[in-house]
């Protein structure tokens, strides 16, 4: 029964510890649980886009008459 | 016949490396993370089911039972991946190694029993013999309840593997079973259509997962909280 060849007992276990300890948990810590909106972290809304940072008349929408 | 049978079973490596490593870490692959609120539907999806299995499993424990949460939910998910991802042809499935389930049921279950000894000793002790045994049955009791004890990763390891590897071989022989019959037309239909109950039987594997962390989560309970 090729199960009890303990030969590659020692890469198996080690390839599940580091699976089952390392990677599923970074995994699934991940997923965002709170069910209340207000609770999250400030950083998920955070855009990282640089020219935002300063309103310019290139964003007035294109109903108004600047056009 | 035999040796044909038990191949699959055999741990994989690809010229001397051993892929079984990159077979038990893909799991983990289909998992897919990101740091959005809302993202597209896999994700959320399994947000959803993670959440429900959370919710089921760590209702009735107490606050310290629960910070065992990340851990049982990455049990059942690992295990839950696993096997049904064995369910797919020619696929190696990790949990019908006995070295894996080993690995697996031994230090959770002795994390379990060390919490319990550490700070309810008290309890834990009094757990090996029951309420209302008669004097003359005390000692027989406590060694029964003993055995019973250090059992328990034993019977969650062999069980595991056993389910597993037996759902399996019965796949390998009724497949091999209706090719060989195939030529004569009368029973391939019944024996497709046993494959096919079987397969949706061992699709119930995942009840076994269940099984697996209710097991282990029954000791954690009891080591913990009475």
């Amino acid at each position: 029964m090729p199960q009890l060849d303990t030969s590659p007992w020692l890469i198996s276990i080690l390839s599940m510890m580091f699976t089952l300890y390392l990677l599923m948990p970074i995994k699934i810590s991940k997923i965002l649980i709170n069910n209340d909106i207000n609770c999250y972290p400030s950083e998920i809304t955070k855009s990282t886009n640089p020219w935002n940072n300063k309103w310019t008349k290139i964003y007035l929408p294109h109903s108004l008459p600047l056009h | 016949m035999n040796e044909n049978l038990f191949t699959s079973f055999s741990t994989p490596t690809l010229m001397g490396l051993p892929i079984i490593i990159m077979i038990i870490a893909f799991p983990a692959l289909l998992y897919p993370t990101s740091n959005r609120l809302i993202s597209n539907r896999i994700r959320t999806l399994q947000q959803y089911l993670i959440n429900l299995i959370l919710k089921q499993m760590m209702a009735i424990h107490s606050p310290k039972g629960r910070t065992w949460s990340l851990m049982l939910m990455s049990l059942i998910i690992f295990i839950a991946s696993t096997n049904l991802l064995g369910l797919l042809p020619h696929t190696f499935t990790p949990t019908t190694q006995l070295s894996i389930n080993l690995g697996l049921a031994i230090p959770l279950w002795a994390g379990a029993v060390i919490l319990g000894f550490r700070y309810k000793f008290k309890t834990s002790v009094s757990h090996f013999l029951p309420q209302g045994t008669p004097i003359l049955l005390i000692p027989m009791l406590i060694i029964i309840e003993t055995i019973s004890l250090f059992i328990q990763p034993m019977a969650l390891a062999v069980r595991l593997t056993a389910n597993i590897t037996a759902g399996h071989l019965l796949m390998h022989l009724i497949g091999a079973a209706t090719l060989a019959l195939f030529s004569i037309s009368t029973s391939t239909a019944l024996i497709t259509f046993i494959i096919l109950l079987l397969l949706t039987m061992l699709e119930f594997a995942v009840a076994l997962i269940q099984a697996y962390v209710f097991t282990l989560l029954v000791s954690l309970y009891l080591h913990d909280n009475t």
